[in-house]
C-alpha cells in the first residue's frame, strides 16, 4: 500500500511528520534525508499488517433499481435502472434538465429517492446509509466547500472523516497534491481559490482515501485546465483499472466518449439510450458518434 | 479512536478560529471591528455624560411593580415561546444549521446527521457567545453608569441566550411534528394541531402555575420569568434566582438533546427542498403582482430601468410582498389611533418617576424606528449578489446606478417609516410630538443614503458580493445612531434661531450626497 516512490517525493517536513505517526525514533541531531526514508520504510513494513487491506467492491458497485424522484407533482427521474461494476466507467449524459444531478444527489444520500432501492457497494442507501456512504466519493456539480479552511485542512479534515490512517493520508496527500499541482495553495484559504482549483482540492479530498471507490462525479473536468483534465481522465482511468466504479455526469461528450466505457442517455428522467459507444453506434445507424448519438435521441440533430 | 462527533466538532472550531485569524490578518476586516467596537464604546461614554442610567434603572424596578403584573411577564415571556413554536413548525428545524458546503461535504460523507447538527449548533452557539461578550464590552460605559454589575449583566444575558436557544429548540421539534404529520396525512386540516400546541404552552404559564414556584419552572419561559424576577428583585418571590437557573439549564439541555435525535435525514431531505425554491416567489405575491412585464416599459432612462427591476424582481421574492402590505395595513391602522383614540388601546401613560426622561426616550424611538426601517437600503446592493459586478460591467454610469438604487430604497424605507412614525406619536404623547416628529424626514434621507453606501462597500471588503460582513452590519446602526444623535443636538442647538432652516437642510444634504459619492468610489472600485 505505501510505496517508497511516494514518500520519497514527500518533503522534509512532510517526512518528519510522518516518521513521528511512524513512531521512527530520531536521537540524531542531523539525519540524511535518504536515511530517514530507509527508517520511514521499516517502520512501515512493521505496521504492514495494521494497513487497510483495500478490499474490493461489490459487484455490481452500484445498483439503482427503479428509481423515481419527484419534486411536488415534477417528475425528475422516472424508473431508472443503472449497474455499475467494479472496474467500469460508465457516463450519464443527458441535456439541462435531464436528472442527472438528481440522480447522483439520490445515490448519494443528499436526498432520498420517491421510489426505487439503491445499493452501494450491497449496502442499501436507505437502511445503512453511513456504510454506503464510506465508500462513495462525490464531485458535485457546482463545487463549493468550506471558505474558512485552509487546502491543507480540508484534505486532513477528509481524511479523519473517512478513518483514513494518519500515515496513509500523509503520503496520499502529497502524492495528489504534486498530481494537480496544488502545492503552493496547500495554506491558502479554500475561500479564495478559484473555480478550478476549488475542483482539485474536492478531488484531492476523495483520493487522500485509499481506492477502490465508488465515485459519482457530476462534471469532474468543469474548470480544470488541460494538463490537470489530463491527469484526472489518466488517473479515473487508473482507478477503474484497478477496481473502482465511477459514474459520471457530463455535457463535455469528448470527455465522455474518451473516458467512458458505457453510456446512460437521459432525457426528461428517461432513460432514452445505453450501451457501449459501439453497441449505439448500431443502434442509431445514422449516426457516426456520440454526439450525433445524443442530439438524434435528445430532440434530434439540428438540420 | 475519536469519534466523528468530535472531529466535526473540532473541524467547527478550526473554522471559527480561522475566521477569527482572517479578520485579523485583513486589513478593512479589522478596522470595521475595532471602529465597531470601540465606537459603541465611545457613544457609550457620550450618553453616560448627558444622562445618567443608575436613577433610571433604578426607578424601572418600582415603576414596573406599579405598572405591569408578576403574571404580564410570564404570559409575554410565554408568548415569545409559542411565536417560536409556531414559526419553528413552519420553519427548517435542524436543517437550519445546514449550509450549501455542508449539502457537498458532508450530507455525502459517513456522518450522521445528529452529528452535523450538533457540530453546527455548537459553533453557532460560541459564535453568538463571543459576539455577546464584546458588545457586553462595548457598552460597559452604560453598564456602570447604570450601576450594573458586569457579572449579572453577562449572567442575565446568558439567561437570556438559553432561553432563546430553548425556543430555537422547540421551534425544531414542532417543525418534526409537522413532517410527522405530513407523512401520516393529507388532510391540511390537521396542522391545526400546532394552534393546539400554543394554546397548551400558554396554559403552563398561568398564574396558577408561575404565582409560587412549581414544577412548571422547567418550561423555558416559566424558568427565565423566575430568574428575572429573582435576579432584579421585581415581584420576587424570595426563592432565589439560582434554582431557576438550574431549571432553565435542564430544559435547555432537554430541548438540545431531543433536536439532536430528531435530526434525520428528512432533515436533508427539507434543506435541498427549501433551497430549491429559495429564488422562487410566493404565491401570494404572484397574486397580488399578476403577471406584470415591465420589459415593455416605456421609460428610457437607466436609473429608471435599474429601479424598474429592482421593484418587481423584489416583488417576486417571498416577503417583499408583505412589506408593501404592512405598509398600507399599518398606515391605515395608525391613521384611525390618531383620528379616533380608540378606548381600547390609549397612549402610554407615563410615571410620573422618569418623566424627564421621556423626552431622549422619544427621540430615541424615532431614531431607532427610522434606524430598523431604512435596513433595506443597506441591502439594496447586497441583493444584486454577483450581479452587482454584472451591472457595473453594463453601459450605465455609477452614479445613475447608486441613484436609482437610493430612491428606490428612500420609496421602501418612507412607506416603512410612515407607520412607525405615526404609532409613536400616538403611543408616547410629549410636548411639541409634531415638530419633533418631523425630523422623520431628514432621518430617512440621510439613513437610506448612509445604508447605500453600506451596502456598497461589502465588495470592497468582502470580495463576496452576498455575504454582508458582521462588522458592517453592525456598524450601520452605530452610524446611525450617531448622525440621528448629531442631528438631534444641532436642532436643539439652534431651536430658537431661524439658523436651523439652513442648519438642518445643509447638515443632512451635505451628508446625503457625501454618502451617495461614497458608494459611487466603492462601485468604482470593484474589481
Amino acid at each position: 500500500m505505501i510505496e517508497r516512490a511516494n514518500v520519497e517525493r514527500m518533503k522534509n517536513d512532510e517526512l518528519l511528520r510522518l516518521a513521528r505517526v511512524l513512531k521512527v525514533p530520531i536521537d540524531q541531531r542531523e539525519i540524511r534525508r535518504s536515511q530517514l526514508i530507509d527508517d520511514i520504510m521499516k517502520a512501515v513494513e512493521l505496521h504492514k499488517e495494521s494497513q487497510p487491506s483495500g478490499e474490493e467492491l461489490q459487484t455490481p458497485a452500484i445498483h439503482i433499481d427503479g428509481l423515481v424522484k419527484k419534486y411536488g407533482h415534477k417528475i425528475a427521474v422516472f424508473g431508472l435502472n443503472l449497474k455499475v461494476n467494479p472496474g467500469e466507467i460508465v457516463g450519464l449524459v443527458g441535456p439541462n434538465g435531464a436528472g442527472k444531478t438528481t440522480t447522483l444527489r439520490v445515490l448519494t444520500g443528499i436526498i432520498k429517492q420517491t421510489s426505487g432501492n439503491i445499493k452501494v457497494n450491497g449496502y442499501d442507501t436507505l437502511k445503512e446509509p453511513i456504510k454506503a456512504k464510506s465508500v462513495i466519493g462525490y464531485i458535485p456539480e457546482k463545487p463549493t466547500c468550506y471558505p474558512s479552511l485552509t487546502v491543507k485542512e480540508y484534505i486532513t479534515f477528509m481524511a479523519r472523516i473517512y478513518e483514513v490512517p494518519k500515515r496513509i493520508a500523509l503520503i496520499r496527500m502529497r502524492q495528489f497534491v504534486d498530481m494537480f499541482q496544488m502545492d503552493e495553495y496547500l495554506d491558502t484559504y479554500i475561500g479564495t481559490l478559484s473555480k478550478g482549483n476549488l475542483q482539485r482540492t474536492l478531488l484531492i479530498g476523495i483520493f487522500v482515501r485509499p481506492p477502490p471507490y465508488v465515485l459519482a462525479l457530476d462534471e469532474p473536468i468543469y474548470g480544470l485546465d488541460p494538463r490537470g483534465a489530463w491527469n484526472l481522465k489518466a488517473y479515473l482511468k487508473r482507478l477503474r483499472d484497478e477496481g473502482s466504479a465511477i459514474l459520471i455526469s457530463t455535457h463535455i461528450l469528448e470527455v465522455a466518449s474518451d473516458l467512458c466505457d458505457r453510456f446512460v442517455i437521459m432525457n426528461e428522467g428517461n432513460v432514452v439510450g445505453r450501451g457501449t459507444l459501439e453497441e449505439l453506434l448500431k443502434e442509431h445507424k445514422r449516426t457516426n458518434n456520440l454526439e450525433e448519438i445524443f442530439l438524434s435521441l435528445t430532440g434530434g440533430i439540428p438540420k | 479512536m475519536k469519534s466523528q462527533t468530535s472531529r466535526l466538532i473540532f473541524n467547527e472550531i478550526r473554522m471559527l478560529f480561522n475566521q477569527f485569524k482572517q479578520t485579523i490578518k485583513t486589513p478593512s476586516m479589522f478596522l470595521f471591528y475595532i471602529i465597531t467596537i470601540a465606537g459603541i464604546f465611545f457613544i457609550s461614554i457620550v450618553i453616560v455624560s448627558f444622562l445618567s442610567l443608575g436613577s433610571i434603572i433604578y426607578n424601572i424596578g418600582t415603576m414596573l411593580e406599579e405598572v405591569i403584573q408578576r403574571d404580564l411577564i410570564f404570559a409575554a415571556l410565554g408568548l415569545l415561546t409559542v411565536t417560536s413554536i409556531i414559526s419553528g413548525y413552519f420553519g427548517l428545524g435542524p436543517a437550519a444549521v445546514i449550509t450549501t458546503d455542508d449539502e457537498n461535504i458532508l450530507l455525502p460523507a459517513p456522518v450522521k446527521p445528529y452529528q452535523v447538527f450538533i457540530s453546527r449548533y455548537l459553533r453557532r452557539i460560541l459564535r453568538k457567545s463571543i459576539f455577546a461578550v464584546l458588545g457586553l464590552v462595548s457598552i460597559l460605559p452604560l453598564l456602570t453608569s447604570a450601576n450594573l454589575v458586569f457579572y449579572s449583566t453577562a449572567f442575565m444575558l446568558v439567561c437570556i441566550i438559553i432561553y432563546l436557544e430553548s425556543n430555537y429548540f422547540l421551534g425544531a421539534l414542532s417543525s418534526y411534528l409537522r413532517i410527522k404529520l405530513n407523512t401520516r396525512f393529507k388532510n391540511p386540516l390537521c396542522h391545526i394541531i400546532v394552534i393546539l400546541l400554543g394554546a397548551g404552552v400558554l396554559l403552563l404559564t398561568i398564574p396558577q402555575l408561575t404565582s409560587s414556584f412549581t414544577a412548571a419552572a422547567i418550561f423555558p419561559s416559566n424558568a427565565l420569568g423566575f430568574v428575572l424576577t429573582e435576579t432584579t428583585g421585581v415581584f420576587s418571590l424570595g426563592v432565589g434566582y439560582q434554582i431557576g437557573f438550574l431549571f432553565q439549564l435542564i430544559s435547555f439541555a432537554l430541548c438540545f438533546l431531543l433536536t439532536a435525535n430528531i435530526s434525520s435525514y428528512e432533515y436533508y431531505e427539507l434543506f435541498s427542498a427549501v433551497k430549491g425554491k429559495e429564488e422562487v416567489e410566493g404565491n401570494f405575491s404572484r397574486i397580488i403582482h399578476g403577471e406584470v412585464d415591465f420589459s415593455s416599459s416605456r421609460f428610457n432612462d437607466p436609473s429608471i430601468w435599474i429601479m424598474l427591476k429592482d421593484f418587481w424582481s423584489r416583488l417576486r421574492s417571498p416577503f417583499q410582498i408583505w412589506k408593501y402590505i404592512y405598509a398600507i395595513i399599518g398606515g391605515v391602522s395608525v391613521l384611525y389611533l390618531n383620528l379616533f383614540h380608540p378606548a381600547w388601546f390609549r397612549p402610554f401613560n407615563v410615571p410620573s418617576g422618569i418623566q424627564y426622561a421621556i423626552v431622549p426616550a422619544f427621540v430615541l424611538m424615532m431614531i431607532l424606528f427610522v434606524q430598523m426601517s431604512s435596513v433595506t437600503s443597506m441591502l439594496s446592493l447586497v441583493d444584486e449578489k454577483e450581479n452587482v459586478y454584472l451591472l457595473k460591467a453594463s453601459p450605465f454610469r455609477t452614479k445613475d446606478i447608486v441613484l436609482a438604487k437610493y430612491l428606490l430604497s428612500l420609496f421602501e424605507v418612507s412607506i416603512a417609516v410612515i407607520p412607525a412614525a405615526g404609532f409613536l406619536i400616538y403611543i408616547l404623547r410629549i410636548e411639541g410630538y409634531l415638530a419633533m416628529i418631523t425630523l422623520v424626514a431628514p432621518l430617512t434621507i440621510l439613513f437610506t443614503a448612509s445604508g447605500v453606501a453600506i451596502g456598497a462597500y461589502v465588495p470592497v471588503i468582502t470580495n463576496d458580493p452576498k455575504q454582508l460582513p458582521i462588522p458592517l452590519a453592525f456598524s450601520y446602526p452605530i452610524i446611525n445612531l450617531g448622525l440621528g444623535s448629531f442631528m438631534i443636538f444641532l436642532v436643539a442647538l439652534f431651536a430658537k434661531s431661524v439658523l436651523i432652516l439652513i442648519v438642518l437642510p445643509a447638515y443632512s444634504l451635505m451628508l446625503t450626497f457625501l454618502f451617495l459619492s461614497l458608494s459611487s468610489r466603492a462601485i468604482n472600485s470593484y474589481k
